[in-house]
């Protein structure tokens, strides 16, 4: 009963937190596409992934690129996930170290959800790049997961 | 064989309909090296480039499994008369509230959490807080430990996010930075007493710092000029130094030793009270 009422308690507040008035403004596009990011990466979450409050959301135009500083911590393991609108067909994750150089790392793809996952062993400034590769101008949002 | 069939068809219902929630993981092709003038334009942002003192705690946790409850400090002030002193102890309350977490402390969570929403509302920041402030009790109360990790870095973003829309967004990155100092204090003087080279490896966090020092510089002249704010800045630059080692590299038991010395003084600095 506890639980749930937990439960019911953190849905609400996220409910609120999506549509009360944003300090800057986020389009709706980019509202939409952080729910389809925030879907991916609750996926995560089973697997005892904590997500991050912050996000980026913008938008992109088709082969158009974002990137991303993020600083990770040695030790740690991140899942970094991507979402747009439907008029995106599909997007793309990848994920450069300091020295910009790219790292391998697990991947998922599905039209306009992408994630990639990495175990992090040097602590430091990493860059994420978010592309829209497929479909029309679309709003995009970029959200992280640690454990 | 038809019973074959049926079998195999009853299996595939039951794997598609149980399949895990969590994406199957591919193998990954490898792209170009960035220059750095491409990462010099990398976006940076307060809410997803300067990391949650619970990131950095996870770090720690599982090569180290420090006694967190041992990391506690004494209640400190509640009535600081500079809103630039009150940002920068709401940062490291909110720090104090994850070392509970990872203590699993439900009644410490509680007393951290009322004092975030009582020095919250000190600023004068939104209501909504209180709404976190219930959250958080409820999830103590459950031992939500997980959620309320989660929970901790959206009160935080709730305050910012409030003193954003009354127009007191330079007091956003002393917050973070408030975090970070508290966070470091601790992470440091565990690692002080257990040196080990893995675990130092997560105190190497020279661009980091260098994002926040910039921040820093952003904020308005009259906010520069708080004594506070000019000391704490003025410290930050040292701290840079130390831990700005190269890529890879970790920090020394002497500079776990001089950071910790450093943070320490910030931090005791900025929980003063004055007469």
């Amino acid at each position: 009963m506890m639980r749930r009422s937990s439960i019911l308690c953190a849905t609400l507040l996220c409910l609120f937190a999506l549509l009360r008035a944003p300090v800057f403004a986020e389009t709706d596009q980019e509202v939409a596409a952080r729910q389809v990011a925030l879907e991916l990466a609750g996926a995560f979450s089973n697997d005892g992934f904590k997500l991050r409050d912050g996000h980026w959301a913008g938008t992109l135009a088709p082969n158009e690129s974002r990137l991303i500083a993020v600083n990770l911590y040695a030790g740690n393991q991140y899942w970094f996930s991507a979402g747009a609108t439907e008029k995106a067909k599909q997007v793309g994750i990848e994920v450069f170290d300091e020295t910009g150089a790219p790292l391998a790392v697990e991947k998922y793809n599905a039209g306009v959800k992408a994630a990639a996952g990495l175990s992090v062993t040097k602590s430091g400034e990493y860059f994420v790049r978010v592309r829209l590769d497929e479909g029309d101008t679309a709003g995009v949002c970029f959200v992280y997961s640690y454990k | 064989m038809f019973v074959w069939i049926c079998r195999g068809v009853v299996l595939l219902l039951l794997l598609s309909s149980s399949a895990p929630a969590a994406p199957k993981p591919l193998s990954s092709p490898t792209s170009e090296s960035l220059p750095p003038d491409q990462l010099s334009q990398a976006i940076k942002t307060d809410s997803v480039t300067i990391p949650t003192p619970g990131e950095l705690f996870a770090a720690l946790s599982k090569p180290a499994k420090p006694d967190w409850a041992s990391r506690y400090r004494g209640p400190i002030a509640m009535n600081y008369r500079s809103r630039t002193q009150i940002a920068l102890n709401l940062g490291g309350l909110i720090a104090d509230g994850c070392i509970a977490v990872e203590a699993q402390d439900s009644q410490q969570v509680k007393n951290i959490g009322g004092d975030i929403v009582k020095m919250a509302k000190a600023l004068g920041v939104s209501e909504n807080i209180l709404a976190r402030g219930n959250s958080i009790n409820q999830f103590a109360e459950d031992n939500e430990w997980s959620a309320l990790q989660e929970e901790m870095e959206a009160a935080q973003n709730e305050v910012k996010s409030s003193m954003q829309s009354h127009r007191d967004q330079d007091l956003v990155i002393l917050v973070s930075l408030g975090g970070w100092i508290r966070g470091t204090q601790v992470v440091s003087s565990v690692i002080v007493k257990n040196y080990d080279e893995k675990l130092a490896q997560v105190l190497r966090q020279p661009e980091l710092l260098r994002f926040i020092h910039a921040k820093v510089g952003q904020i308005s002249p009259e906010m520069q000029n708080d004594p506070l704010v000019k000391s704490v800045d003025r410290q930050l630059v040292g701290i840079e130094k130390i831990v700005a080692t190269p890529f890879g590299k970790a920090l020394s038991l002497e500079e776990v030793t001089k950071l910790n010395e450093a943070v320490n003084q910030v931090m005791q600095e900025i929980q003063k009270k004055e007469p």
